[in-house]
C-alpha cells in the first residue's frame, strides 16, 4: 500500500461552531449517511408510520383524508371474508408445515453424509429456487391442467391413478398451491440445514462411537440436537413467509375457487387495489397493521434467539 | 408501435438520469407530466387509450392510420397511443395514480359511481357544441347524466348479451350450426351432445374477477329474473334469491353435475373463455355481442368457426342485459387538452356512428388492416341512424353477417335492460364465489346460498 | 411466498459471518470464512469405519440413488419440461405432454415470444431494472454501513436502531402507504408521481436494513489497526472508503450483489403496482398479463426466455450464490 504524506487533519476544535463540526469530518460523515438517511426516512420509516395513521383514516386520494377512528378496524373485523383469509392462511401454514418443512432436513442430512457429488446435489436442489417465483407459478399452471392430458394428471395415468382438478376444486386447489410453494423454496432451505450440519463439530461424533453409537443413534442424538437451533429459526421464518403468502393465491387462482384461496395478503390486496373504483385504503392498512403486529412478535421473537445464538 | 418504442426510449433516458442522481426524479415522467403541452404550446400531446393487452400488429397499424389522418386534419394536436384495458386492479391503480391516459373508456357499469366521486371530466358544453346531445338514446345519456344535469362521457358503444357457439363443433355433434337452440333446455342438450361427440366443453361460463356475478346477471334476466331493484330514492334493494337467479344456478349444475359437459375449468374470465372458444375447446358461452372483434384480433379465432345467437328468453318479463361504454376525458388535464381531448372522441368514436364519410374512413382503414368491421352492437344513437350506417358501410363489412344472423335478425325483438346500477362491480364479486361454488361443489345448497348473497349484498347496498 | 415488495423481509442475523470476539488479521479471517464451503466436510453422521461395512456401503448407494432421482426429477425435471414445451408445437404439449415432438420441433415459438409479444422489451426492462437495484442498493449498503461501522458519527447509534427496527416490521405494512408515496411523493407532489418510473423500484428496494446489517457486520470485523494506519497516514474519511475499505470487501459486495439481483428479477407485485405502463414492465409483470391472449406454445417459449438468464447466471457463479444462500438464504424473496 502506497502511503501519500498529507498533513494530518486538524484537531477538532471543542467549540462546537459549524466550521468546527465541518473541520471535524461532521460534513463527510453526514455525507455518507446521507443516503441511507434518505432513502429510509422516504420510503420506509414515513410510510410505515403513515400506515398506522392511515389505518385510523378514510381516504380515496382525491377527497383529504378525515379521520374515523376504529371504523376500518370494525369494517375488516366484521367482513365475512376475514375469517375465511385467516383460516385459509393458517391452512396454508400448517400444510407447508407439514408436506414442506422436514423434506429440506432429510435432505439435507443425506446429502452431507455423501462423500462424491455434493456439490452436484446442491446445485440441483438450489435450481427451483433460481426460478423467478412468477414463471414457476406460471409454469406449474400448466402441469395442473384439470384435463387428463394435463402434465400431472399424464403421470397419474401411468400410475392408473384417474384425473385430478388440481386447482378447480376447493379442497384441491390449497394443497396444489403449497405443493408448488414447497418446490420453489425447498431448495434454499436444504441449503442452509447443509451449512449448519457442517459445522456439528466432529468431535461429537467421535464421542458417540467411543460409546458405541450406531448411525441411527448418532443422527437423533448428536446432528438433530445441534441442529435445533437452526431448525427453530427456520420454522420462525417459515411462519413469518407463509403468513404473508400472496403470490400463489394471487396467480394460481385469484384466490377461488369459491374463496377457498383467500389469503389474508390477498384480502389485503383486494381491498386496496382490486375495486375499479378506487381502493379502500383505510380497511387495507387497518388489516396490514393488525397482521404486522402479530408478525412483529414472531420477528422479535426470532431475532432476540437468533441474535443470542450467534453471540454465545 | 410507434408509441410503445417512443416510450421505451423515455424510460432508457429516465435510467441514465436516474443513476446518476436522486434528483433525477422530480423529472419522473408521470401521466401528467407527458399530457401537459409543452412550454412553447406549439402542440399539444394527446394520450388516447388504444387496444388491450395482446393486440395484434395489424390493429397497431389500422390505429396508426387513423392516427396519421387525425394529426393532418388537427396539425396541433400530437396523438400518442397507450395500451389501456379496463381491469379492476389495473384501472384503479392508474386512476388513482393520474397515469390514466388522458382519454380513455369506461363501462356504464362505472360511469356512474365515477360521476359521483368527481372523477370524469365535464363535458357538458363540448357535446352541446357538437350539436349531438338530443341524438343519443335518452336511456343510455341518462347513465352519464350527473345529479347536477351536466353530462360526463360520451357514450359511444354498446352490447346485448348474446350465445356464442363454435360451428365446428356443432357440426361434429351433429348440430345444426344454422339453427342454434333457442331455449335454455335447448342449450343443455347441445352441450350435451357436443360434449358426447369430441370430448369438449359443450358448455362454459365465466366464473372469476367478477365475470361470474356478471353473467350470473345476464342469465338471470333472460329467466325474466332481477338481481336487484331501484328504489328510485337512490336506494338498491337486492332481489338476488329470486327464481331467475336460483334457476341459472340450477341449470349451471346440472350442466356441470348431471351431464359433465361443462369442462374442468371453473376459473374462467372474460380474456381466458376467450382464449379456450378461439381455440376450439368450448361450444357455447355467452358475453357481449361485440366480442368477436376482440375474438379474431386479440385471441386468433378462426372466423369461420364463429357463430353468434340471442340469448335465450324465458320466465316472466325476461331481457337481455345489456352494457356499453363510454369515452370519457380523465379529470386532471389542463384546457387545451381538454379540447384536444373532445375532439379526438368526437373523430375517433363519434362521427362514424352518424356521419357517412366518417364511416366509411373508419371502416376502411380498419378493414385494410384486417380488423372486423360489421360487428353487430347496439346502437348508443338511434336504431335508424345504426341501420343507415351499416349501409353506408356495407362494402367494407367483412365479419361473417350470415353466422351472426340469428342474433341480428331477432335481437331487436329483445327487451333491453341495463346492469343494477348499485354497487355493480362489488356485488359481481360477492356473487363469483356462488358460481364457483355451484360449479366447484355437487352438493351445494342452492337455496342457502342464493340467501347468504342477498344478505351480503344488501349490507353492502346498505353502506 | 412472502409479499413481494421491495421492503426488506426479516432476515436472520444468525446467518451472519460469525463474528470474531477480538479484531483478527486478515488471512485468519480468511480462512475462518471459507470454512462453511459445501464441499468440504470434515466428517458426517457415517464414521469411515461405519462405511467400510457392507450393509452401510449398500444403504450410502441407495442413497445416493435416491438423492440423484429425486433431485433431478424436482429440481431439473420442471425445467427440462419447460425447454421441451417451448418449442413443441402447442396441440402436442396439450396431447402428448410428455411425447418427445411427435410433430416436429417448433423453433418459431421462441422468436415469436421473442419479437410479437415483445418478450425482447420486457426482458431489456427486467434488466434495467435489477442493474439499477443493484446500484442503488450498494450504494446504500456501503455508504450506510460505512458511517455505522467506521465513520460512528454521534447520531449512528439512533440510526442504527433506527435501520435496525425496521426489520422487524412486515413488509406488508408498507404496501398501501409506499404505494402512496410512489403517486404523490413528499416535496415534489402528484404531479411529479414516479409511478411508471424505474426510481419507484430502485429507491424503495435501497431502503433494504438486511443488507446495511449484512455489510456492517463485515465492516465491524475488518482489521481496525488497518484503517488507523491509513488514517495516521492522512486519509480522510473518502480516500479511506474507496481505496481501503471497499477492495477490502470484496465478498460480502458480492454477496448483497447476488441478493439485489435475485430479488429485483423475482419482484413481482411490488413493480405491477408502480409500473401500470406495459411499456416499462419487467418481465414477472408482464408473462401473467400477457398469458390469456398468447397462444400456449408461445407463452411456454416466453416462460424459458425469462428464466434462461437466471438459470445462467447460477451456473456461472454457483459458489457465489450457494455460499449466500448458507449465509443468509432465509431472505425469502
Amino acid at each position: 500500500m502506497t502511503t501519500t504524506q498529507h498533513p494530518p487533519a486538524a484537531p477538532a476544535s471543542r467549540r462546537a461552531t459549524p466550521l468546527s463540526w465541518i473541520r471535524a469530518g461532521g460534513l463527510s460523515k453526514l455525507l455518507f449517511a446521507l443516503p441511507m438517511i434518505l432513502v429510509f426516512a422516504i420510503f420506509s420509516w414515513t410510510p410505515i408510520v403513515r400506515s398506522v395513521v392511515m389505518s385510523f383514516q378514510k381516504t380515496n386520494l382525491l377527497t383529504p383524508a378525515e379521520w374515523v377512528g376504529l371504523d376500518n378496524f370494525q369494517a375488516v373485523l366484521n367482513d365475512p371474508l376475514l375469517g375465511t383469509a385467516v383460516l385459509n392462511t393458517l391452512y396454508f401454514a400448517a400444510l407447508a408445515l407439514v408436506m414442506g418443512f422436514p423434506v429440506p432436513i432429510l435432505m439435507a442430512v443425506l446429502m452431507s453424509e455423501v462423500k462424491r457429488g455434493k456439490g452436484v446435489y446442491s446445485a440441483l436442489a438450489y435450481l427451483p429456487v433460481v426460478v423467478p417465483p412468477v414463471v414457476a407459478v406460471l409454469l406449474w399452471k400448466v402441469f395442473y391442467d384439470g384435463s387428463p392430458d394435463g402434465v400431472f394428471n399424464t403421470i397419474l395415468g401411468w400410475f392408473g391413478i384417474g384425473p385430478q382438478p388440481w386447482l378447480q376444486s376447493t379442497s384441491m386447489a390449497m394443497p396444489s398451491l403449497v405443493i408448488e410453494a414447497t418446490w420453489a423454496a425447498a431448495g434454499g432451505s436444504i441449503i442452509i440445514y447443509l451449512a449448519a450440519l457442517l459445522s456439528v463439530p466432529p468431535e461429537l461424533y467421535d464421542a458417540a462411537e467411543v460409546d458405541g453409537a450406531s448411525i441411527w443413534r448418532k443422527a437423533w442424538h448428536v446432528t438433530l440436537p445441534q441442529l435445533r437451533g437452526v431448525i427453530f429459526v427456520m420454522l420462525i421464518l417459515q411462519i413469518l413467509a407463509t403468513a404473508q403468502v400472496f403470490l400463489e393465491p394471487f396467480l394460481f387462482t385469484g384466490g377461488g375457487p369459491a374463496n377457498s384461496t383467500v389469503t389474508v395478503l390477498l384480502l389485503i390486496y383486494r381491498y386496496a387495489f382490486q375495486n375499479s373504483l378506487g381502493g379502500n385504503y383505510g380497511m387495507a392498512t387497518a388489516l396490514s397493521v393488525m397482521l404486522a403486529g402479530f408478525l412483529a412478535v414472531l420477528s422479535w421473537v426470532y431475532f432476540r434467539l437468533t441474535n443470542r445464538w450467534s453471540t454465545s | 408501435m410507434m408509441s410503445i418504442s417512443r416510450r421505451t426510449a423515455a424510460a432508457g433516458v429516465t435510467l441514465a438520469a436516474g443513476a446518476m442522481l436522486l434528483t433525477a426524479c422530480s423529472s419522473g415522467e408521470g401521466g401528467e407530466a407527458a399530457s401537459s403541452s409543452d412550454a412553447g404550446g406549439s402542440k399539444v400531446e394527446l394520450r388516447v387509450a388504444t387496444f388491450p393487452p395482446g393486440a395484434d400488429a395489424a390493429a397497431y397499424e389500422a390505429f396508426a392510420t387513423q392516427e396519421a389522418q387525425f394529426e393532418e386534419a388537427n396539425p396541433d394536436i400530437d396523438v400518442i397511443g397507450v395500451e389501456y384495458e379496463w381491469t379492476g386492479p389495473t384501472f384503479a391503480v392508474q386512476l388513482a395514480g393520474g397515469s390514466l391516459p388522458d382519454v380513455f373508456t369506461v363501462p356504464f357499469t362505472d360511469s356512474k359511481t365515477l360521476l359521483e366521486n368527481g372523477q370524469l371530466m365535464d363535458v357538458t358544453d363540448e357535446i352541446e357544441e357538437l350539436g349531438y346531445t338530443d341524438s343519443f338514446n335518452p336511456v343510455i345519456l341518462d347513465g352519464v347524466t350527473g345529479a347536477d344535469g351536466h353530462i360526463y362521457g360520451f357514450p359511444r358503444q354498446a352490447y346485448a348479451m348474446g350465445l356464442h357457439y363454435n360451428r365446428d363443433l356443432f357440426e361434429q355433434a351433429g348440430l345444426d350450426p344454422d339453427d342454434p337452440p333457442a331455449t335454455w333446455d335447448e342449450v343443455r342438450e347441445a352441450a350435451n351432445a357436443i360434449t358426447e361427440a369430441t370430448g369438449k366443453a359443450g358448455y362454459a361460463q365465466m366464473a372469476i374477477n367478477n365475470t361470474g356475478g356478471w353473467q350470473l346477471t345476464a342469465q338471470t334476466v333472460s329467466r325474466g329474473g332481477r338481481t336487484q331493484s331501484d328504489d328510485g330514492d337512490g336506494t338498491y334493494t337486492s332481489t338476488i334469491a329470486n327464481e331467475g337467479t336460483k334457476a341459472t344456478l340450477q341449470f349451471l349444475h346440472d350442466v356441470r353435475w348431471e351431464d359433465d359437459s361443462f369442462g374442468y375449468k371453473v376459473d374462467l374470465d372474460w380474456g381466458t373463455i376467450n382464449q379456450e372458444f378461439a381455440a376450439g375447446n368450448i361450444g357455447m358461452y355467452t358475453s357481449g355481442s361485440d366480442v368477436y372483434t376482440a375474438l379474431v384480433r386479440d385471441f386468433g379465432m378462426d372466423p369461420a368457426q364463429y357463430g353468434l345467437t340471442v340469448m335465450p328468453l324465458e320466465g316472466d318479463d325476461p331481457g337481455t342485459l345489456g352494457g356499453g361504454d363510454i369515452a370519457v376525458v380523465s379529470p386532471t388535464v389542463d384546457d387545451a387538452t381538454k379540447a384536444a381531448a373532445v375532439k379526438w372522441i368526437d373523430w375517433y368514436y363519434m362521427q362514424k356512428l352518424m356521419d357517412e364519410d366518417a364511416a366509411v374512413a373508419d371502416a376502411s382503414a380498419l378493414a385494410a388492416a384486417d380488423q372486423a368491421v360489421g360487428t353487430p352492437v347496439l346502437p348508443v344513437l338511434s336504431r335508424e341512424l345504426y341501420e343507415q350506417s351499416q349501409e353506408w358501410i356495407a362494402d367494407y363489412i367483412n365479419v361473417p353477417l350470415d353466422q351472426m344472423a340469428p342474433f341480428t335478425d331477432r335481437i331487436w325483438d329483445q327487451t333491453p335492460v341495463g346492469e343494477p346500477k348499485g354497487k355493480t362491480q362489488e356485488i359481481y364479486a360477492l356473487l363469483d364465489p356462488v358460481v364457483q361454488t355451484v360449479l366447484t361443489d355437487k352438493d351445494a345448497d342452492i337455496d342457502a346460498l342464493l340467501a347468504q348473497a342477498d344478505a351480503d349484498a344488501q349490507a353492502l347496498l346498505d353502506q | 411466498m412472502s409479499a413481494d415488495t421491495a421492503a426488506p423481509a426479516p432476515v436472520s442475523a444468525a446467518t451472519m459471518p460469525s463474528s470474531p470476539a477480538a479484531a483478527s488479521s486478515v488471512p485468519e479471517r480468511r480462512r475462518a470464512r471459507r470454512k462453511p464451503s459445501l464441499t468440504d466436510s470434515e466428517r458426517g453422521i457415517v464414521s469411515d469405519a461405519d462405511r467400510r461395512q457392507p450393509r452401510v456401503r449398500r444403504a450410502m448407494t441407495g442413497v445416493h440413488i435416491f438423492l440423484s432421482v429425486t433431485l433431478v426429477l424436482a429440481g431439473l425435471g420442471p425445467l427440462l419440461w419447460l425447454a421441451k414445451a417451448a418449442v413443441t408445437p402447442t396441440q402436442d404439449t396439450l396431447r402428448q405432454p410428455f411425447a418427445l415432438w411427435p410433430n416436429g420441433i417448433d423453433w418459431a415459438n421462441l422468436s415469436t415470444a421473442w419479437s410479437d409479444i415483445h418478450i425482447d422489451q420486457y426482458f431489456f426492462n427486467t434488466i434495467v431494472i435489477a442493474a439499477g437495484a443493484w446500484a442503488f442498493q450498494l450504494v446504500v449498503a456501503t455508504t450506510g454501513a460505512y458511517t455505522l461501522s467506521v465513520l460512528r458519527p454521534r447520531y449512528a447509534r439512533v440510526l442504527n436502531s433506527l435501520v435496525l427496527a425496521t426489520l422487524f416490521i412486515p413488509s406488508v405494512v408498507l404496501l398501501v402507504p409506499l404505494y402512496l408515496t410512489i403517486v404523490d411523493p413528499p416535496l415534489l407532489g402528484r404531479d411529479h408521481s414516479l409511478l411508471n418510473n424505474y426510481l419507484a423500484v430502485w429507491l424503495p428496494m435501497a431502503a433494504n436494513a438486511f443488507n446495511i446489517l449484512l455489510v456492517k457486520r463485515f465492516f465491524d470485523n475488518l482489521p481496525r489497526e488497518v484503517i488507523e494506519a491509513a488514517q495516521t497516514d492522512g486519509a480522510g474519511p473518502f480516500r479511506l472508503f474507496w481505496s481501503i475499505i471497499l477492495p477490502m470487501s470484496r465478498p460480502i459486495l458480492g454477496v448483497v450483489s447476488v441478493f439485489a439481483i435475485i430479488a429485483a428479477w423475482k419482484d413481482f407485485l411490488w413493480p405491477l403496482l408502480v409500473l401500470p405502463d406495459p411499456a416499462v414492465q419487467p418481465l414477472s409483470v408482464r408473462l401473467p398479463a400477457v398469458q390469456s391472449q398468447t397462444e400456449l406454445d408461445v407463452f411456454l417459449a416466453a416462460l424459458a426466455i425469462a428464466t434462461i438468464i437466471p438459470i445462467a447466471m447460477f451456473l456461472i457463479f454457483q459458489r457465489v450464490f450457494l455460499r449466500s444462500a448458507g449465509l443468509g438464504g432465509a431472505v425469502k424473496g
